[in-house]
């Protein structure tokens, strides 16, 4: 039964369509919370009633399960009238924890700057716009890329998750594959190499922008 | 207000799926710490030979999603003819998941201890049983204890995605529920501010316990 | 009054009645490389019983890994190490014509008799002042609790924090530590005491009441092998100094004849260095 060559030259052409969509779903995810993830990082570090919402907004999406956010955009809006499509979705829910989660990795990346660096800066006589991007940024950017690669990972993996709501990613179409064939171990195990490989991949390339980064320093 | 008696109505059902959330949580964390301080041990002291196989085995984890294993071992079970109750079949998944990071967080805590630590400890004349026992796990765990909180709420929220493979727990309730009623945002948002009950408790225990370690003992 | 010591307890240490012609510790052409590089180069030294031995040199000179080597915290490749007449961590095998390593529990109650102070990071944060001293003594030694505690108290009185038992090791000074660090270590009833630049890392104000406490130990008649950067400390207690570079013994000698009269360039060429910075 298993290790089938007709039926993996089948199943990996099927396995790859829905690697694509994972790598756009989680692609676009990871873009988006980069930007998103700073902006509420920013507003929390300010203080007053916008780094309260800030704070909540946080604590909420860690604190509550992707699946039932999830759930929750993809019926929750199309009763509502304006419905998303699985994608949408995905993309939104996907988003929506990750930023907070991409958000403290920003607080604890400019925590962990001593207070040192920025005396020696203003005791060099920089003003604050030259001390931030010539001596934090850069310090805060190298502590911040191997956090940010796990989260990346991490994306990579619940992409997994919008299969409960008929995304044709890997994750599905392993499951209409294992319903429709004897074949259970050779489509889990494509799943499965599909997976690492693209999470290797990921690590990899978080590690070359590390080496990137403390060259270009 | 009759927005709201979907939700009311079936209050008491969902504390029930929180219930048996709770139940698979506590039921899995338990194997999941055990075997994750046996391979933190494991993979600090261990021969060549046993931490490869450890590398292997966190490299896996690391790299497939929590939902492709449960499913594998979903559409295995039945195959292998072994009579496992579903219920202890994810258990033991997400405890098998769980133990790789959770080891990883103690691994930390080991090696984060100063080596004049061993040293002193050696050097009073103890072996390396009693070193563990009384000089070196002791605080490593006392270090390891805020990210390993994080994993708990962390396993919590996976407990969710048994929902797919069609184990009853918070997730599946409200899910019902949602058939029933066709009022997915109060159902769903209710389910998430009881799953964010459990989870937010756990996180500010963890909060106070950092706040202990750092503290000193 | 912090720092003093209690002149009661002048016999709170009992010295070991071993004969008095052997050495307490003798070290033969002792070998040790990391990697490439030969960090100690067939160093050899004898210590008498009673005998305070000081230990100065440039730093990388080895000095610290051969204080490591001798309760086997460092592993070396060739040479041995006697301890009151008992090899430690190697025995050498005549038939064999080679070294064999002594197994992990010889080693372990090897190293109880021998007593060691580290530079920092030395007591157990997690247990109390008092838990810190009695912890080998019965756990490593079996000891009865309630005499182990009995014996705390003396040591603790003779460095003069008798009133520090149940603090944690969080709330006391570096000096503090130091000084609980030296009665734990002696609560084991050591052979000989080994000290690692224990005050290296210190606040200069606590420096001196740790120095009283290594100076009555000397006075109690304790086998001790010091390395410290304390010039002026070194010429007080030492009955004999070693100057080390590069992985051997340069010269040693009486105190008053290294310090003042070397033999070698390199020590002067080291103290003339010191000099400028301190005076001796």
């Amino acid at each position: 039964m298993p290790f089938d060559p007709h039926f993996i030259a089948r199943l990996i052409p099927a396995l790859l369509d829905g690697a694509a969509v994972t790598v756009e779903l989680a692609g676009l995810t990871m873009a988006i919370c980069l930007v998103l993830g700073l902006l509420v990082a920013l507003a929390h570090a300010a203080r007053g009633p916008l780094g309260w919402i800030a704070g909540s907004y946080i604590q909420l999406v860690r604190n509550t399960p992707l699946l039932i956010q999830l759930y929750l955009v993809y019926f929750g809006f199309s009763m509502a009238g304006f419905g998303l499509s699985g994608f949408a979705s995905g993309l939104l829910a996907l988003c929506a924890q990750n930023g907070g989660y991409v958000a403290e990795i920003y607080r604890g990346g400019l925590q962990s700057i001593s207070i040192r660096q920025f005396d020696a800066g203003r005791a060099l006589g920089m003003r604050r716009w030259t001390l931030y991007t010539t001596v934090i940024l850069p310090q805060v950017v190298a502590r911040v890329i191997p956090p940010l690669t796990n989260q990346c990972i991490a994306i990579i993996k619940d992409t997994s998750q919008v299969a409960a709501i008929a995304v044709m990613e890997i994750m599905k179409i392993t499951e209409v594959w294992v319903e429709t064939s004897a074949n259970t171990y050779d489509v889990f195990l494509g799943a499965a190499l599909i997976y690492l490989a693209l999470t290797s991949i990921a690590g990899l390339i978080g590690k070359l922008t590390e080496r990137w980064l403390a060259f270009a320093q | 207000m009759n927005e709201l008696s979907p939700l009311i109505h079936s209050f008491w059902y969902l504390v029930r799926g929180a219930a048996m959330t709770v139940l698979m949580a506590a039921s899995a964390v338990v194997p999941a710490t055990i075997i994750g301080i046996l391979l933190a041990l494991l993979h600090v002291f261990g021969g060549r030979l046993t931490r490869s196989a450890i590398l292997g085995y966190l490299f896996l984890i690391r790299g497939i999603p929590l939902l492709v294993l449960l499913t594998f071992v979903y559409y295995l079970m039945p195959l292998t003819g072994i009579d496992l109750p579903p219920f202890w079949g994810v258990v033991l998944v997400i405890s098998l998941y769980y133990a790789a990071f959770i080891s990883e967080a103690f691994r930390a805590g080991i090696l984060a201890l100063p080596q004049a630590q061993w040293d002193a400890a050696r050097s009073l004349g103890m072996t390396r049983g009693l070193m563990l026992q009384i000089v070196i796990l002791p605080q490593a765990l006392r270090l390891a204890a805020p990210p390993y909180v994080s994993l708990c709420v962390s396993l919590v929220k996976a407990t969710s995605l048994v929902s797919i493979v069609g184990l009853w727990e918070l997730t599946m309730a409200s899910r019902e529920v949602v058939e029933r009623t066709l009022a997915p945002f109060q159902i769903f948002i209710g389910a998430a501010a009881i799953y964010f009950c459990i989870c937010y408790t756990l996180a500010l225990y963890g909060r106070h316990l950092e706040r202990r370690v750092l503290l000193g003992h | 009054m912090e720092g003093t010591l209690n002149d009661a307890s002048s016999s709170a240490i009992e010295v070991p009645q071993s004969r008095q012609q052997r050495p307490m510790l003798e070290i033969a052409g002792l070998r040790k490389r990391f990697g490439a590089v030969e960090v100690l180069r067939d160093v050899s030294l004898a210590v008498n019983p009673g005998e305070v031995v000081v230990v100065i040199g440039p730093s990388g000179s080895g000095k610290t890994t051969l204080l490591r080597c001798i309760n086997l915290l460092e592993e070396y490749e060739s040479g041995t190490i006697t301890i009151d007449g008992e090899p430690i961590g190697y025995r050498f095998d005549a038939r064999a014509g080679r070294r064999l390593r002594m197994s992990e529990r010889d080693v372990a109650a090897a190293r109880a008799r021998i007593g060691m102070v580290f530079q920092s990071y030395n007591l157990f944060p997690h247990m109390s002042v008092l838990q810190n001293i009695v912890a080998a003594p019965v756990r490593v030694r079996g000891i009865e609790r309630r005499q182990a505690e009995a014996r705390a108290r003396e040591l603790l009185a003779m460095v003069g924090l008798s009133d520090k038992a149940a603090e944690y090791p969080i709330r006391l000074s570096g000096g503090q530590q130091q000084r609980v660090a030296i009665a734990r270590a002696l609560a084991m009833d050591p052979k000989i005491m080994l000290f690692d630049e224990i005050t290296s890392a210190l606040d200069p104000e606590l420096v001196g009441e740790v120095l009283a406490a290594m100076q009555q130990l000397a006075s109690d008649g304790m086998t001790m092998v010091v390395v410290t950067h304390e010039m002026s400390f070194a010429r007080d207690i030492a009955d004999l100094m070693v100057f080390m570079d590069a992985g051997v013994i340069v010269e040693e000698g009486k105190p008053d004849q290294l310090l003042f009269a070397p033999r070698t360039e390199r020590v002067r060429a080291f103290l003339t260095r010191y000099n400028d910075r301190y005076r001796i």
